[in-house]
């Protein structure tokens, strides 16, 4: 199964193994595009079934986008439902641990970790949500408004793995049984006792069908070390049966074991609905680092190889340092290794380290370092003081606001005490401008101008708002009787102790993301219709109108929409454009924190497209911007490309450092930089230096791909070219030649200035 | 005040230290024939034309007056002759293929530009560098910049190529920080053939630089055909050395303060030369490798002058 052929009595050093372990990568990501074809998405860390084992099939991801996924054959799920479709507790756990039990075993002998997982549990789900629940009252608006509205969206909030690393499966499963039964006591209504009980019939499920997983993966290292001729692959499977074995009921004790039972957790959660969360893996690993240095049974090459085994198998979201509750940075020397181990990989990762008053500078300077090494968009940079700060803001005290810890493309939670639906609830502003634009134009009692569209604008925009409300308000009623997060759940504090799914009161806080999108296209459009039209008279508003209609057709309506686009830019700096789209941010902050949702639940803005800018544009016509319609929409909190002749960093930096929302959510700032100087001529602090501004200036979160940008150009006419070339492509990282060509245009349009 | 400006280029971070903001001023006394920013040369804003990116309107037809935008044979033309730079046509081209390169700015707006990056100057240590063009042909304009900005905490640097009045250079030194001067070569006759105008002035000039407390980094631009020999090299470093002593007698520390910096000739010009009507003499130079570049770096560092090559 290794990319690599070792011979009977080769000794490999720790280096080589981690370069075998990034060829078998490698090989696993070529058939993976062979065979699935694009996938714009996070890379995960999933391998294929077995040839004779899987079927490809067209789906939905946990992040709402189409793709293609593989599934593993012979797996059918049981229905409970006339649709088709399994819902509730009892019947996902129940399924899920099918699927666990039938999973084909993965074990790489070079790796320190056993285990690798081969299937979208998603996949699965069809109908995706029960029928019977009816939130077609909802449709209108969100379609109206093209909302992301969030209602059956699964994970995007974070787990905490200490409680696991405590506890292990058994003392999981005792947990759930000593809680199934004080509810069997006490609980006094009926229904509700039901429903608990259903709950824990789907988390018992679900450590059965862990252990099992477990146990015959222990079994089969077992196996494969009676056949195994080199020595120290055979030690290897060996201490893979016996760890395995133990953990199968045991928590974990060692600093590998912990690597292990986190590598069984993660792959598991990503399978069951993507979870991709997962927190502060260098605090959390801490106690056992020190445990085992302290006996002299690990050394940091080994900690690292650990490290590495897991980065490999699992693209989670990973927070370095960072302050504890009390504000002491967490940074230690487990943090570097953690990181060293993502350098010695250069495949996608998703580690975000902390950049902020107290934080250790030089974590920022080798994080800068690694980029100009690798150039694989590893790691990111969280301004965690500007997201505490803001976090404050929505009544948290800071003791509480520095527990929020990176776990997903642009986000953070309180691993285990917080539900947020991070990334899953978008409003698209476009389309709420283009409602506003349409509504003035039609209507003949309004002398149009700017003014007049802007508070259209508004009074659409705080519909949309309502509306989104509205539909959180219904995920939250409903979504845990349809997919409950089961996974999550085992390791929150509240869910297995109350009965009481994360999605619907298990946890302790409850802080729903709404994020705006298109941030660039709808200030540009203001700007250029208040200087062309209403400054310039350049257009009549009945000719822009027509043009937006016509898309732009013929002679006259391409250079009206050169026009249109040849204005002073968001990001070219202090222009009204970039007025504009503060304005644009403030209005939808205030209108997101004007009232909690009519449940009262309270939500938090953000600014962030993730990689949705493609189906969000296909839905927007022609914008006064200058964008035809269909084009994708601008990027997040991002101007758009060209948005100043020098491209530069820190005009954007300024821009996005202006229009963020200051809750606590993020508006990352997305990033590419050829530097035309390398790291050893004063490119790293030149880095570090625009990183730390930006932050201090107000910025939240940067993905930063610091390129080649010749390379990138050449990797898009022929990507086969460049198999290993991993890009940021949002707030995840990919390999270049895994994502769809429209998708690396985005890419490649970010590097040109002009 | 108002000067001529080209361009302000935002995070720069090859003009001095740190991240700074580098503003271009029109207008040089020298014609180098490779110039990278050959719409720099004339003192008053030009017109490019970009044939290219032309989506044939015919607006800037219609908006000329002076019979400077005309189609010749359905060709649509530019003749710079007739051209009063009155920017008509510019302004009703959308498409960009007529661009105004060079526009009067006051010194508010330029300092409110640079002003808007301060956040970056503090974390790096960097700041604001005048270039050009040649900064020190419009002194008035480039000293009230400098001292505004020096009244605003920034750093500020000027790039020159010395072949200015000594009185204007010497203006400016209470506002700069650090110079930045280009040597092109030590033979008059071949920095005359090279430049348009020979060098004793300029040598001149960086002898009195040396005397004064400010930093200096000299630099070469090495081109082929001009000064991409050793000897040639070896030559503009063995008068820096001398100009190091020269620091080091009036008290100074030259060694720390004074060095020198090798920039490799890249052909990417080709463009705006067309652009401005402009003879491009340098379309045939080739781009010194990676290797030569070291061996002249070496050459220079054997005079003991700290370099540095790009």
């Amino acid at each position: 199964m290794t990319g690599i052929s070792v011979t009977e009595f080769q000794e490999l050093s720790y280096q080589q193994r981690i370069e075998a372990l990034r060829a078998t990568k490698m090989r696993i990501t070529k058939e993976k595009q062979d065979i699935i074809g694009s996938m714009n998405h996070d890379d995960w860390g999933l391998i294929l079934p077995p040839a004779d084992r899987r079927e490809i099939v067209q789906t939905i991801s946990g992040s709402g986008m189409p793709i293609t996924d593989a599934l593993i054959a012979g797996f059918n799920v049981a229905s409970n439902h006339p649709s088709g479709g399994f819902f509730g507790p009892k019947a996902v756990g129940e399924n899920y641990r099918a699927l666990l039990e039938m999973h084909p075993i993965y074990i790489d002998p070079i790796s320190s970790l056993a285990g690798g997982y081969m299937a979208n549990f998603m996949s699965y789900r069809k109908p995706s949500w029960n029928p019977d629940l009816d939130f077609s009252f909802l449709h209108e608006d969100q379609k109206k408004y093209g909302l992301g509205s969030g209602i059956g969206a699964s994970q995007h909030f974070c787990h905490d793995l200490e409680i696991g690393f405590k506890l292990g499966w058994g003392g999981l499963l005792r947990k759930i049984h000593a809680y199934r039964e004080w509810h069997q006591t006490n609980e006094t209504d009926a229904k509700l006792l039901g429903q608990k009980m259903d709950f824990y019939a789907g988390l018992e499920a679900i450590v059965l069908g862990m252990q099992n997983w477990i146990m015959r993966t222990a079994d089969q290292a077992q196996a494969m070390c009676q056949a195994e001729r080199n020595p120290q692959l055979r030690e290897n499977l060996e201490a893979l049966a016996d760890i395995n074995h133990r953990l199968v009921t045991e928590p974990p004790s060692t600093f590998r074991e912990a690597c292990q039972w986190m590598n069984w957790y993660q792959m598991a959660a990503r399978m069951f609905n993507g979870n991709g969360a997962l927190g502060r893996m260098d605090v959390l690993l801490q106690p056992y680092y020190d445990r085992d240095m302290a006996l002299g049974i690990l050394d940091d090459d080994e900690a690292i190889f650990h490290s590495a085994c897991f980065l490999v198998r699992n693209t989670d979201y990973i927070q370095l340092g960072g302050p504890n509750a009390s504000g002491a940075d967490t940074t230690t020397h487990l943090s570097y290794l953690i990181l060293e181990a993502a350098h010695g990989l250069k495949i996608p990762a998703n580690i975000g380290i902390c950049v902020g008053d107290n934080s250790d500078p030089e974590l920022l300077r080798r994080g800068v370092e690694i980029m100009f090494e690798d150039k694989c968009g590893t790691p990111k940079f969280l301004g965690i003081d500007r997201t505490t700060e803001g976090f404050m803001k929505n009544g948290y005290p800071v003791e509480i606001a520095r527990l929020r810890a990176y776990s997903g493309c642009h986000w953070s939670a309180i691993p285990g005490r917080e539900y947020t639906l991070n990334d899953c609830v978008k409003i698209n502003f476009g389309k709420v401008f283009e409602v506003a634009f349409h509504e003035m134009m039609g209507d003949t009692q309004i002398a149009p101008s700017a003014a007049a569209l802007y508070r259209l604008y508004e009074s659409h925009l705080r519909l949309a708002v309502a509306a989104i409300a509205k539909g959180l308000d219904y995920h939250m009623e409903n979504f845990h009787q349809v997919f409950p997060e089961l996974f999550l759940d085992l390791l929150c504090y509240g869910p297995i102790e109350k009965g009481l799914d994360a999605s619907h009161g298990g946890v302790e806080f409850y802080n729903l993301c709404v994020d705006g999108s298109a941030l660039a296209t709808v200030a540009d459009s203001f700007a250029a219709l208040e200087q062309r039209i209403d400054k310039e008279h350049r257009l009549t508003w009945q000719q822009i109108a027509g043009h937006m209609a016509s898309n732009w057709a013929g002679p006259e309506g391409e250079r009206a929409r050169l026009m249109m686009k040849g204005i002073p830019r968001y990001g070219s700096g202090a222009s009204p454009a970039d007025s504009w789209a503060e304005k644009l941010s403030a209005v939808f902050t205030l209108l997101v924190k004007e009232k909690p949702t009519p449940a009262g639940f309270n939500m938090i803005p953000g600014l962030f497209s993730w990689a949705n800018t493609i189906p969000m544009g296909k839905e927007l016509g022609a914008t006064p911007n200058g964008r035809r319609a269909g084009e994708p929409i601008s990027h997040g909190a991002n101007p758009d490309p060209g948005y100043r002749k020098d491209g530069a960093p820190t005009a954007m930096a300024v821009a996005i450092a202006r229009v963020q929302s200051g809750y606590g959510n993020t508006a990352p700032m997305q990033m590419e930089l050829d530097p035309g100087i390398t790291k050893d001529e004063g490119g790293v602090e030149h880095v570090a230096d625009l990183i730390r501004a930006h932050f201090n200036l107000g910025g939240t979160q940067i993905n930063l791909n610091i390129m080649d940008a010749e390379q990138v150009l050449e990797a898009h006419k022929d990507p086969s070219k460049y198999p290993d070339l991993v890009v940021r492509v949002t707030g995840f990282s990919a390999y270049f030649a895994s994502l769809s060509p429209d998708f690396r245009q985005l890419v490649v349009d970010r590097i040109l200035t002009e | 005040m108002e000067g001529v400006v080209f361009s302000i280029q935002r995070f720069s971070i090859h003009d001095g230290p740190g991240i700074r903001t580098t503003v271009f001023l029109k207008g040089c006394s020298l014609r180098c024939f490779w110039c990278h920013n050959p719409e720099g040369m004339r003192p008053k804003p030009d017109i490019q034309f970009f044939p290219d990116r032309c989506i044939g309107c015919d607006e800037c037809i219609k908006a000329c007056q002076h019979g400077a935008a005309i189609k010749v044979d359905g060709v649509r033309v530019y003749d710079r002759e007739k051209c009063v730079v009155c920017g008509e046509c510019v302004d009703t081209c959308y498409a960009g293929a007529r661009v105004l390169t060079g526009k009067y700015m006051s010194v508010d707006d330029v300092v409110s530009e640079v002003l808007q990056d301060r956040a970056f100057y503090e974390t790096s240590n960097g700041g604001v560098t005048l270039s050009g063009g040649e900064p020190v042909l419009q002194p008035d304009f480039t000293y009230e910049l400098l001292s505004r900005c020096k009244a605003e905490g920034l750093h500020t640097a000027i790039e020159t190529c010395g072949n200015v009045r000594w009185e204007d250079e010497a203006r400016m030194m209470p506002v700069t920080d650090l110079i930045m001067m280009d040597i092109k070569h030590m033979d008059s006759a071949k920095h005359r053939w090279a430049t348009g105008a020979p060098n004793e002035r300029i040598l001149a000039a960086a002898r009195k630089f040396a005397a004064m407390e400010q930093p200096i980094i000299f630099r070469i631009p090495v081109i082929p055909t001009v000064n991409d020999t050793v000897e040639e090299v070896a030559a503009i470093a063995a008068f820096v050395r001398e100009l190091i002593e020269v620091r080091n007698q009036a008290g100074g520390d030259g060694e720390h303060t004074i060095s020198l910096e090798l920039l490799p000739f890249h052909r990417l010009a080709g463009d705006k030369y067309r652009s401005l009507d402009m003879d491009y003499r340098a379309r045939d130079l080739i781009t010194p490798t990676r290797e030569h570049m070291q061996a002249l770096t070496e050459a220079a560092r054997s005079f003991a002058v700290e370099t540095r090559s790009r």
